[in-house]
């Protein structure tokens, strides 16, 4: 058995099989367990490396070929992997819990094997190919059947779609470049070429506003579940070509234009989060601004770049899965999810509104909790290198900070406050307790990160040196 | 790991109440659960004096690299102090709270335990990452405690509020921690760069727990005085315990803390003598003794940072927690006015050793005003509940309570710490003490000296409420202009900004590379 065929193919079957077989009942327990079974095995089975369980020997090989192509994992991989389809589990997993299992099963396995399938290919720049097949497949998850797609979903595949052409086409020119390094006016126009194409596949400043929209018009998990998944795939390819070309994380301008335009993107978000009165907006808002960290970490001049990264990018996909989830709940019960339509629903749904303050907390970089230990590596080494800008991220995480307070001020505030009681379901108190937990465990020991983060340097070893 | 000890005294009865309530909600048995817990704190705190100084390390935080600052708590003298007041109002909150008649008597015994716990743990904490947990911990257990004991609307803002501040004073502990690693690395409280010592001031100010003015319970409330006064105490000393663990390095701000610290102090002491009673005026209290610590910081003497938060908890504590008419005990509560005089001996005879300058004079009628309160306050207590009916030990509890509180200030006047056994400053202590007893027994005969009737009170607070106001319209205009721009980027015209946005992003990348 190869490896991309367990980590690609496996989970785009599975999908396929539990949209056209399965019903409501089943699927959120079977493609969480498919995702977590193949969590475990990319943590604990090597690939490429024979293993021997009694008489029996095999070994995972680490390659295919398809249609002259190739996808390729290495052990390296194994860590990486093992971090996303666990967290994948999570979210699905907790899809029953917010009343959406089916399609979001399906369709969500099948995104994240084609969005495993843009690390492995080989030569790389097909990746971009593989983020927008991935961004199509996610529509059918946003828009219900017989509904007309709203404009955010339209811009969303617009925004999307733009990126690609602007991805291959820089590729292309930095083979030239690499060529003919001297060639100043080419290196520039692959800069701002490439600069466009990550700045649509970000949803940089002012490209994001489809993220709101969305969160206006669909379910907030599915939305809750592309905002993880994309950005994440994304800051892994952007490290890739960062790794095959080093020398545009070299040249300085080129680094400060990601370092502010992520110093751009977390304080227009955090600032705009402030100051939102629907809830399925601040969660918008807030991924914006965690997006924008990532591109902090990615503009960093420190060797210690791919730590700092990834100590931000593994807990988010357990803050957001915990917040939509706590959102879905919520939604039930006020419809509009306006600030004003929630008052007093702390005493109703306890567990859920709580379980929402701690993760809109966490991607604040409230102590305590798993946003904290990334935040602070982030400001160390950004004050080390730029104080204003460490000073800006500061605000702009202040802002989530404030739209937060007012959440929770909402949730408490009632003239009349009804008795506490406790209206989730057993399974929903459970997902949310655990995600809460989580976050706890991840904020007071960033340690347990550790075996997913030991190996990065492998992967990436050119931005390691 | 000797640090842990005695907060697990107040740890396990807390989750053990939380376990009784929840199995076995009529059980007798809470109370002295509290309290044997507390008691083996308080106790199990002075096992510290034997071993130190010593340091407890967790763990550390991995990747090594990008976490340098591992999480520590160092017992040494000022954070012994410190726990032990700590330690000591919350076993004296429970021995007095035997009196008391409060109807969810266990979720208050709870809140002050964790309260004490983690209050104890922020006074130990060895370098701001650390301190900074400790404080989100507490601010927590506030938030919750306050929560789920609050009735109304407005309560339950005012305990957003009052989490809000304290967040804020949070993130400034946190900008003087990153700023620093612009100069290189980290600190711990042993070397605080002069950087961050401006922002470790403003920091503690605002974590004082003063803002809002009143907390979220209602004036009847018997929650006010008991569990109130852990919610006002403990989070202030946990503040103030910041500024006594290290010296803060004269920068070009310290002139104007200064400043605000003796304008907040003269505010205070005035508000404080004049408050119609003790509980009316422990805000001011708080401003007062508070604003006094950070002058004696600034001025160049920890230890005299830290002896004010420990008379801020001692001295303040037993006026707080006195709710019986008793002539001994009242007379016995004017032991707290000797913690306050910084004569010898004294709990507070170190405030005074630094270099006070041109502040003397402000620090000086401060003082004098706060003692001379206090005094007032300790022959007039406003409770008004009775030992007589009550059951023998609840009549043997109470007075154990409010002594305790005063042996423990007479005791930090003499052992443990750098603090005990001083002369002081002898110029500063007889005067401040002399003025105080001018203004006690002038306060019998001049109007302007007696409590503020009860509107001038409430115009403070109408003025913090004024200055909500104005940061909530402030707040509404930005509202407005975000939506504005929100609108423009996700209208019709959307894609039209975005082009023009990404033109000018690209005109100026193009520029810088070139």
């Amino acid at each position: 058995m190869s490896a991309p065929i367990i980590w690609i193919a496996l989970p785009f079957i599975a999908g396929t099989l539990i949209l056209f077989l399965l019903g409501d009942k089943y699927a959120s327990q079977i493609g969480g367990a498919i995702a977590a079974i193949l969590s475990l095995i990319a943590l604990f089975i090597p690939i490429d490396a024979a293993m021997l369980i009694g008489s029996v020997s095999f070994k995972i090989s680490p390659a295919i070929q398809v249609f002259g192509r190739a996808f390729e994992f290495t052990s390296a991989d194994g860590p990486l992997l093992a971090a996303i389809f666990g967290i994948s589990a999570i979210w699905f997993f907790g899809a029953d819990a917010a009343g959406m299992a089916h399609r979001f099963v399906s369709l969500g396995l099948m995104i994240v094997s084609l969005l495993t399938a843009s690390i492995a290919v080989e030569p790389f720049l097909y990746a971009a190919l593989l983020l927008e097949v991935a961004a199509m497949l996610v529509v059918p998850l946003l828009v219900p059947l017989h509904q007309k797609p709203g404009r955010g979903v339209a811009r969303f595949l617009v925004y999307q779609t733009f990126a690609m052409p602007f991805i291959l086409f820089s590729g292309w020119m930095l083979a030239g470049v690499e060529a003919n390094p001297g060639d100043l006016r080419t290196a520039l126009q692959s800069g701002v070429t490439l600069s466009l194409g990550f700045a649509f596949l970000f949803a940089v400043f002012p490209l994001y506003s489809w993220i709101p929209q969305l969160m206006d018009e669909s379910t907030p998990y599915a939305v809750g579940f592309l905002l993880w998944a994309l950005p994440v795939f994304t800051v892994i390819f952007a490290l890739g070509f960062l790794d095959r070309y080093v020398w545009l994380k070299n040249t300085s301008q080129i680094a400060d234009a990601i370092l502010y335009a992520g110093v751009i993107m977390t304080v227009t978000g955090g600032l705009l989060c402030a100051l939102q009165r629907h809830l399925g907006r601040i969660f918008g808002y807030a991924a914006i601004a965690e997006t924008g960290l990532f591109l902090i970490a990615l503009g960093l001049r420190t060797p210690n770049l791919l730590d700092i990264a990834f100590l931000a990018l593994l807990p988010r996909g357990l803050e957001l899965s915990l917040w939509a989830l706590a959102l879905s709940i919520i939604k039930r019960k006020a419809y509009r999810l306006k600030l004003s339509d929630v008052q007093g629903l702390a005493r109703v749904y306890p567990v859920a509104t709580g379980a929402l303050i701690i993760a809109h907390l966490s991607m604040a970089g409230f102590p305590l909790l798993a946003g904290f230990p990334s935040r602070l590596a982030l400001w160390q080494a950004l004050s080390a290198q730029s104080l204003s800008a460490a000073l800006w991220a500061f605000l702009g995480l202040s802002g989530l900070l404030v739209a937060a307070l007012r959440s929770l001020a909402s949730f408490v505030m009632a003239d009349a406050p009804p008795r506490w009681e406790l209206n989730e379901t057993r399974r929903q108190a459970a997902m949310l307790g655990i995600g809460a937990f989580g976050l706890f465990l991840i904020g007071l020991f960033p340690q347990v990160l550790q075996p997913f983060l030991s190996s990065l340097p492998a992967l990436f070893e050119h931005i390691a040196q | 790991m000797l640090i842990l000890i005695p907060c697990l005294f107040l740890f396990v009865p807390a989750l053990a109440l939380v376990i009784l309530r929840a199995t076995q909600p009529n059980a007798r048995y809470g109370w002295l659960v509290a309290t044997g817990g507390a008691a083996l704190g308080f106790f199990g705190v002075f096992a510290w004096l034997a071993v130190m100084p010593f340091d407890w390390i967790l763990p550390a935080w991995q990747p090594l690299a990008v976490f340098p600052t591992p999480i520590s708590f160092r017992a040494d003298g000022v954070s012994w102090a410190l726990a032990t007041s700590i330690f000591a109002l919350i076993l004296s909150i429970l021995l007095t709270g035997a009196i008391r008649r409060v109807s969810v008597h266990s979720f208050s015994w709870i809140g002050a335990l964790a309260l004490g716990g983690f209050g104890a743990l922020a006074v130990a904490a060895n370098n701001p990452v650390t301190l900074v947990l400790m404080w989100s911990s507490l601010d927590l257990a506030e938030l919750l405690a306050q929560l789920s004991s609050a009735q109304s609307a407005r309560n339950n803002e005012r305990a957003v509020i009052s989490f809000a501040t304290r967040i804020a004073g949070s993130a400034f502990l946190l900008w003087s921690y990153i700023t620093s690693f612009s100069n290189g690395s980290g600190y711990t409280f042993q070397s605080i760069p002069s950087s961050a010592g401006a922002y470790l001031v403003i920091a503690v100010g605002l974590r004082l727990g003063v803002f809002p003015l009143h907390l979220p319970y209602d004036a009847g409330s018997a929650l006010r005085r008991g569990f109130g006064t852990a919610l006002r105490l403990v989070g202030a000393v946990a503040s103030l315990g910041a500024l006594g663990r290290g010296l803060i390095v004269p920068s070009g701000a310290t002139p104007f803390l200064a400043f605000f610290a003796s304008v907040a102090a003269l505010y205070g002491g005035w508000m404080w003598l004049r408050s119609p009673d003790e509980l009316t005026g422990r805000p001011y209290w708080m401003i007062g003794i508070a604003a006094l610590s950070v002058l004696s910081a600034l001025s160049g003497s920890p230890t005299g940072a830290a002896a004010w938060a420990c008379a801020l908890i001692l001295a303040g504590g037993a006026l707080f927690l006195s709710s019986v008419q008793d002539a001994r005990l009242n007379r016995a509560l004017l032991g707290g006015a000797w913690s306050l005089s910084s004569l010898p001996f004294s709990l507070t005879a170190s405030a005074w050793t630094g270099s006070l300058g041109f502040f003397f004079p402000f620090a000086l009628a401060a003082q004098a005003l706060m003692t001379a309160g206090f005094v007032r306050h300790a022959l007039r207590p406003s409770g008004d509940d009775s030992l007589a009916d009550q059951p023998a030990w609840a009549r043997g509890a109470y007075p154990a309570g409010i002594v305790l509180l005063l042996i423990v200030q007479l005791l930090l006047g003499f052992l443990g710490w750098d603090s005990a056994l001083q002369i002081g400053n002898l110029i500063f202590a007889p005067a401040a003490s002399l003025l105080a007893l001018g203004l006690v027994w002038g306060s019998r005969r001049f109007r302007v000296l007696n409590p503020a009737r009860a509107h001038w009170v409430s115009a403070a607070g109408s003025g913090i409420n004024g200055m909500y106001q104005g940061l909530w319209s402030m707040y509404r205009g930005l509202a407005r202009l975000g939506l504005a721009v929100t609108d423009a980027l996700e209208g019709e015209g959307g894609i039209m900004w975005t082009l023009l946005f990404m033109a000018l992003f690209i005109s100026i990348i193009a520029g810088g590379i070139q």
